[in-house]
């Protein structure tokens, strides 16, 4: 697919992931790129302007037999932007589909 | 070229020395090496995590233009959009034309619009002067019909000089913060590698 697509529905795509819980940030990786075939480096640096936009924070948690991890979690900010984000994509979505299935024009 | 950690490391680190400030520095490259440890932990090699992380040449030069746009938002002054502007360039050719050519329009055209400010707001008062030169008889030639035109037109002129200066000066604040909007946009949409693997 390409690849102006996939950079411009990373970032919701991010978003949802941490709504709906805090993740390090192999986890989120792999999360999205498990769906999403992009390169994987691209997501931290998206994770790192989020952060600074006061999106997301991070915290660091202990983890089982290893170094503490650093977690992913969204702020206030980040959740109403994650609830808009989302209704845009939705309806965006439905309009471009309903052109591409041309209910618009057999409606006339 | 022996495509391991350390090196993927190494690459990022020298890349962005410099540009990011140390804290931050720190934080990505803590980004990258607990992605290389977590993968290894699960099964994979340094040269699939290297080829499915992108190359870390791209990766530094995504994290320098956020950081240098970042800066220009925060702290406003030619040097800093400029670094930003160039940096954005080299994100690829599509850059030259939807950022480089409308960059140079815009700065030509506040450039202009200053300079023939700065014209009227000089010529002006001169020729105020030299009307009422004319007026007292003192001139040898008419610059105008009439000496009294002459002294509203002149300071017509000068009136216009100046609100064009300031006019300016608003008109680059607001192409500043659209300009900003426009490049943090550009990158979202713009960079990334395609996947290699």
């Amino acid at each position: 697919m390409n690849i102006q697509f996939k950079k411009g529905v990373l970032e919701i795509c991010v978003l949802s992931v941490l709504a709906h819980k805090d993740c390090y940030g192999y986890e989120l990786v792999s999360e999205i790129s498990k769906r999403i075939d992009i390169s994987e480096g691209t997501i931290y640096p998206l994770l790192h302007r989020l952060k600074d936009d006061g999106y997301v924070t991070t915290y660091l948690q202990e983890s089982q037999g290893g170094p503490p991890r650093k977690y992913y979690q969204l702020t206030e900010n980040g959740r109403k932007e994650e609830h808009e984000q989302k209704d845009e994509w939705i309806q965006f979505v439905a309009s471009v589909n309903a052109l591409l299935e041309g209910k618009n024009y057999a409606a006339e | 070229m022996l495509q391991n950690e350390q090196e993927y490391i190494r690459i990022l680190r020298s890349r962005l020395e410099g540009t990011l400030p140390t804290d931050e520095l720190e934080d990505i490259i803590s980004d990258y090496s607990e992605h290389f440890t977590m993968g290894k932990e699960n099964g994979r090699t340094d040269g699939e995590l290297w080829s499915s992380l992108g190359s870390p040449e791209d990766v530094a030069r995504e994290l320098r233009v956020m950081h240098l746009v970042k800066k220009a938002e925060d702290d406003r002054s030619c040097k800093n959009i400029f670094h930003a502007v160039v940096a954005t360039l080299g994100l690829g050719l599509f850059n030259l034309v939807f950022v480089l050519v409308p960059f140079i329009l815009l700065v030509v055209m506040l450039l202009m619009i200053f300079v023939i400010g700065v014209l009227f707001t000089v010529f002006g008062p001169a020729a105020f002067v030299y009307s009422i030169l004319q007026l007292a008889g003192l001139s040898a030639f008419a610059i105008w019909l009439s000496p009294v035109a002459g002294l509203f037109i002149s300071t017509g002129i000068t009136t216009s000089g100046l609100l064009m200066i300031i006019g300016d000066y608003y008109l680059a604040r607001f192409f500043y913060r659209v300009g900003i909007r426009y490049l943090k946009w550009n990158i979202g949409v713009i960079t990334g590698t395609e996947c290699a693997a």
